[in-house]
């Protein structure tokens, strides 16, 4: 049995552990819409002595209650999976975001894209046929071969556009996954230094969370929990973050700190205290947004690219070929229409002929008003059929990468809602504890008042025969 | 799907989604109105595009074969009306050489008008064979000389058929080899005419005779050739009648894929607003009440 004012304490223990249970309910409320913000549980223990000493018995009921913990609502399996899936999700929505890009600049299909500029070019050259005496038809020819020129260099101005902009924006996302993984290593150390302290360290763990969700986002980075209860993050296998301590992650090839290229395939490289390792390339190698922006730097961008090459190189290899087979106004051999240099590619497509008499409408010599060859020359060539397949492919993997990212959005986002059932923030039920812990609060202090009177019945009122 | 907890961040998080879903699909569905078509890019739909893509070059293909097929109508009605005109010449002229050739009736005299009416009908035979259209001359070949025959009777066209594309693998000639109707030089018709005039002038019933089988043989290749141009003729406007016809189903076709039913669409755009409208209403009805609403 407690002692006299044993009960004090005991409503005392009350009043204190029912002002933090209010105090956390607060904080929920406060950070109800916080991004991160984990909600907390006060767990309350119940206090006993119960350490009596040997041979004796301990007959009371309890001391009061004391704070046993302030819980962190977090699920750490849920946790993974989230990350997990938001790599994903970053990974497939910046690739459809660019890919939807360049295809926004393709303009097919419509009456002003290559395609378009393509079938002018084979209306001009048959018209050219009907009339291969007259200057405006073979004015008409090579105006129209000049916009089919500007428009396949203006599509690959578009895609090296695009290609420049995400080297920056690689080079960019490397300095953010390096700020993340050193931040979050400074937490690891700070959580762990206050917890040893005994200190409350869920603003830690929220903000490393969000860090260690933001690597996943950014490189598809995979977190572990340790023993300790540190968080070791690993870029495609190699650790980034381990303890206190960040490796840098570094452009080890293919882009310059400028944002250029260098000529080589893109690559990464952890630089760490626990060794230099190149990260693998590929599917292997980082996911998240700067896998996306990787692949489409080193696949997809330069595969469109050399099909675009390669309908220019087509055109102008038939066009020219059926040049030569002809005889222009003057009677002489036809030359080349186009320029194009195969070491440059589609940009460096262009129409050579200045003087439309020089355009070889004509299959017989002599300078007749023959329109043989211009006929021939509306016929030559693949590069239509190359460049529909192109735009094909192009719209199929747009479509395909906005199936899948839809896919994924619905599948992070049920994982988004399961987490949030576990760590959001109720405010009615915010509501209900902070009642309750008022109402307990008012309970306790009750207890004390009756106390109180107890004692004052006890002390004053007692025996007072005597006096 | 389970629901354990529900958040207010739950709600508002899902209806923030919602309503931006549906403001996507109402932002794609009026951008399907304000341009009225369903692919406004590939991804839309790769095969429609495709599909598009090609009936665009057919669609264009076939707007070219019709537009060369009315060019090649143009020569070969020329070519039919003079080709027409000369045979009624040459016909003439056989009259003429049948007239001089009944000796009985006729003095000397009679004979030199004939003869002087013959030199006309070469001059004008002339005339007809350098007939041409938009300035080229339809029986002179690929020259780009402006005429087909000299005043001698020489054909000074140069070697070449004017062809026209009227479809992706029909090729038809519209012009006609000078050669075939007149003659050259010294076979031509004019030496004919020339011929006939001299044996009138001279009287020569044997040559007059001679030159009225030449001219009906000539008369008979003139037909001929005029039968074969107006084959060619008929050809070319079925060609160009079979490619206006292919232009414009073509059209429907491509119409058909890239084209916005504008009835259908307004009726989902309408259906979407409602949806729209509900979800907005359903969200400021959720973002309302809590427990506090009810604890005083």
């Amino acid at each position: 049995m407690a002692g006299s004012f044993g009960s004090i304490n005991t409503a005392l223990s009350g009043l204190r552990y029912n002002q933090v249970a209010l105090d956390v309910a607060g904080n929920n409320i406060a950070n109800a819409s916080t991004d991160g913000y984990v909600r907390r549980r006060v767990v309350g223990a119940s206090v006993s002595s119960a350490q009596a000493a040997l041979w004796s018995r301990y007959d009371g009921h309890g001391e009061g209650v004391a704070v046993g913990e302030v819980r962190r609502m977090t699920d750490p399996l849920l946790d993974a999976r989230v990350r997990r899936e938001h790599g994903l999700l970053s990974y497939l929505s910046t690739s459809r975001t660019i890919l939807a890009r360049v295809e926004e600049g393709v303009g097919e299909p419509g009456p002003n894209g290559v395609h378009a500029a393509m079938l002018d070019l084979r209306n001009a050259w048959q018209d050219l046929s009907l009339n291969p005496g007259g200057t405006a038809a073979r004015q008409q020819v090579l105006g129209r071969a000049e916009t089919l020129a500007q428009a396949l260099r203006s599509q690959v101005a578009n895609i090296t556009g695009e290609e420049a902009d995400q080297r920056v924006n690689a080079t960019n996302l490397v300095s953010e996954v390096n700020t993340a993984a050193s931040g979050l290593a400074a937490l690891n150390h700070d959580i762990l230094v206050t917890e040893q302290n005994g200190t409350d360290a869920g603003v830690l763990r929220d903000r490393r969370d969000q860090l260690a969700l933001r690597l996943a986002e950014l490189t598809g980075a995979v977190t572990t929990v340790e023993s300790d209860g540190q968080f070791t993050v690993s870029v495609a296998g190699t650790a980034l973050v381990q303890g206190k301590e960040a490796g840098a992650f570094v452009l080890a090839s293919g882009i310059t700190p400028t944002g250029g290229a260098d000529g080589s395939p893109i690559s990464y490289r952890i630089d760490a205290s626990w060794g230099s390792t190149v990260l693998p390339s590929g599917s292997a190698g980082p996911s998240g947004e700067l896998g996306a922006v990787t692949e489409i730097l080193t696949t997809t961008l330069p595969s469109y690219r050399a099909g675009l090459d390669a309908v220019a190189a087509d055109l102008a290899a038939s066009v020219n070929a059926q040049q030569a087979a002809g005889y222009d106004a003057t009677g002489a051999a036809g030359g080349p229409l186009f320029g194009y240099d195969p070491l440059v590619g589609a940009a460096s497509l262009q129409v050579v002929i200045t003087d439309p008499a020089r355009l070889a409408a004509s299959s017989v010599g002599g300078g007749a008003l023959d329109g043989g060859n211009a006929d021939l020359l509306s016929r030559v060539g693949t590069y239509p059929d190359a460049y529909q397949r192109l735009v094909n492919g192009l719209g199929t993997d747009v479509a395909a990468l906005d199936r899948r990212t839809a896919n994924q959005v619905a599948l992070a986002g049920a994982l988004d809602d399961a987490r949030e059932q576990q760590a959001g923030v109720n405010l009615d039920e915010e509501t209900v504890n902070m009642v309750t812990a008022q109402r307990a609060y008012e309970a306790a202090a009750r207890l004390l008042t009756t106390l109180d009177e107890v004692l004052d019945t006890l002390i004053n009122r007692t025996g007072l025969v005597g006096r | 799907m389970t629901i354990g907890r529900v958040t207010q961040r739950m709600l508002t998080d899902g209806s923030l989604a919602n309503l931006q879903r549906n403001l996507g699909q109402l932002a794609a569905l009026q951008e399907r109105l304000s341009t009225g078509r369903v692919i406004n890019r590939p991804s839309d739909n790769p095969t429609g595009t495709t599909a598009a893509m090609r009936i665009r070059t057919s669609v264009s293909d076939q707007g070219q074969y019709a537009r060369n097929a009315q060019d090649g109508i143009g020569w070969l009605t020329q070519v039919d009306s003079t080709l027409d005109g000369v045979t009624t010449a040459v016909r003439r002229a056989r009259d003429l050489a049948l007239q001089g050739a009944n000796t009985g009736a006729m003095g000397q005299q009679a004979r030199d008008a004939l003869a002087i009416e013959v030199d006309g009908i070469r001059e004008q035979l002339l005339g007809q064979s350098n007939a041409s259209y938009l300035e080229r001359p339809v029986f002179g070949g690929v020259t780009a000389a402006g005429r087909a025959y000299d005043d001698t009777g020489t054909w000074v066209g140069v070697d070449g058929a004017v062809n026209r594309r009227v479809a992706d693998d029909v090729v038809v000639r519209v012009d006609v080899d000078g050669r075939t109707v007149f003659g050259d030089g010294a076979s031509s018709v004019f030496a004919e005419l020339d011929a006939l005039a001299t044996a009138l002038r001279a009287g020569d019933t044997a040559g007059i005779t001679a030159s009225v089988d030449v001219l009906r043989a000539r008369e008979d290749t003139v037909t001929g050739v005029r039968a074969a141009a107006g084959t060619r003729y008929q050809r070319i406007e079925q060609s160009a009648q079979a490619a206006d016809d292919a232009k414009m189903s073509l059209t429907n076709n491509l119409s058909s894929i890239e084209n916005a039913d504008l009835a259908e669409t307004t009726v989902h755009l309408k259906l979407q607003e409602v949806a729209y409208q509900a979800a907005l209403a359903a969200t400021s009805r959720v973002m309302q009440p809590s427990l506090l609403d009810f604890l005083r």
